[in-house]
């Protein structure tokens, strides 16, 4: 074998090892760095439901209306409650006037003698005069419970928002404490990125992070918090108070993915948001690579 | 200088190293018909490892610079 050939197969060699370290170097950089292409936008959903039942007679709002908090939404109709507030008010009237007979009463036996009224007669007339009295605070207190309903007939934006895939018109029965509308607080969103768990460890909690929507913009935000725990998917349910434990493959697993909650530092006045967009998440780890836990690989 | 962690291909969104792969291998042919026309590879022990390892360097530091 001549010494131009032993170098030729050398150098082949050595380009060849080149190779396979650059694949390696390559793959781990890829496996190994805190970014996810499975990130989404999420805000907080108010749920609004009236307060009290009664048919619909005003809808003030339209289908992804941008509303201010306070802003009237809806009106439920107010009939049964104004003719609630007068009965009570015919009731606090007929209390009060009870009262005032008996205090009367109460008075009038009171200068009398003993031989004249017995002091038995003169202790109930007392007692009466305080029960008359607690039902006339009921009955104002029953005043007060209508009038409040009847206020409540309007309901209001409890926050700054979006109004979202509005079902419910006029002329629906809206029911109590059932939500009507969902309204989207625009103060509230932020980005849930799905990292897997081999990946945790380069996070932590304050770290900068680019997002990048699948539109293109960019944004960039900061890691507030991680999720400390996931649904078990190999056991969905017990049945019969026993596990029910998936029989699952012994060769491969899965990474699993644990919610990474984003705060958005600030947003531009051109970026549309919206719940449920798509973004892919590169955070800037503020811990060292090399010494950070990292699965074996070969 | 940060690329895009995925690119629009035709409605497909594809991570940006397949975009990558295809440039890379573009320039990667254009190099290896030059070192071909300069007959170079005749005294190579396997000509056909050899520029396939020549490739995977050349695109695994495009990539790398990158992705840094």
């Amino acid at each position: 074998m001549s010494w131009k050939k032993v170098i030729s197969v050398l150098f082949t060699l050595l380009v060849f090892s080149a190779a396979a370290i650059i694949v390696r170097m390559l793959w781990v950089h890829y496996m190994d760095s805190p970014w996810t292409r499975d990130g989404r936008v999420r805000a907080d959903v108010v749920n609004i439901a009236p307060d009290v039942s009664g048919l619909v007679v005003e809808m003030l709002v339209r289908d992804n209306q941008q509303v201010k908090k306070g802003d009237l939404l809806m009106r439920v109709d107010p009939d049964h409650y104004h003719l609630a507030v007068k009965q009570a008010e015919a009731e606090v009237a007929q209390q009060k006037s009870v009262m005032v007979m008996r205090e009367d009463d109460a008075r009038r036996r009171l200068d009398m003698d003993e031989l004249v009224v017995s002091r038995e007669a003169r202790e109930n007339s007392r007692h009466a005069v305080a029960e008359a009295q607690a039902a006339y605070r009921m009955a104002l207190a029953k005043l007060d419970a209508t009038r409040l309903n009847l206020a409540r007939t309007e309901v209001r934006a409890p926050v700054d928002g979006y109004i979202t895939n509005l079902e419910t018109f006029e002329g629906d029965f809206a029911e109590r404490g059932k939500a009507v509308m969902a309204l989207v607080d625009s103060h509230s969103y932020y980005v849930y990125g799905y990292f897997e768990e081999t990946r945790l460890p380069l996070i932590s909690i304050g770290d900068k992070a680019d997002l990048r929507l699948m539109s293109g913009e960019r944004l960039t935000g900061t890691v507030d918090s991680i999720a400390r725990g996931i649904y078990d998917r190999s056991n969905p349910q017990s049945r019969d108070l026993i596990a029910d434990v998936n029989p699952t493959f012994n060769w491969v697993r899965l990474a699993q993915r644990i919610p990474v909650r984003i705060h958005l530092d600030d947003v531009p006045e051109n970026v549309m948001l919206s719940a449920g967009l798509t973004c892919t998440i590169t955070i800037k780890s503020s811990v060292d690579p090399a010494t950070a836990p990292k699965p074996d690989r070969w | 200088m940060p690329l895009p962690r995925e690119i629009d291909l035709l409605g497909i969104y594809m991570p940006t190293v397949t975009l990558l792969f295809l440039v890379t291998l573009a320039i990667g042919w254009g190099i290896d018909r030059v070192i071909a026309w300069f007959g170079l590879y005749t005294y190579a022990w396997h000509p056909i490892l050899l520029r396939v390892s020549l490739f995977t360097c050349f695109y695994g530091v495009v990539a790398l610079y990158f992705y840094q």
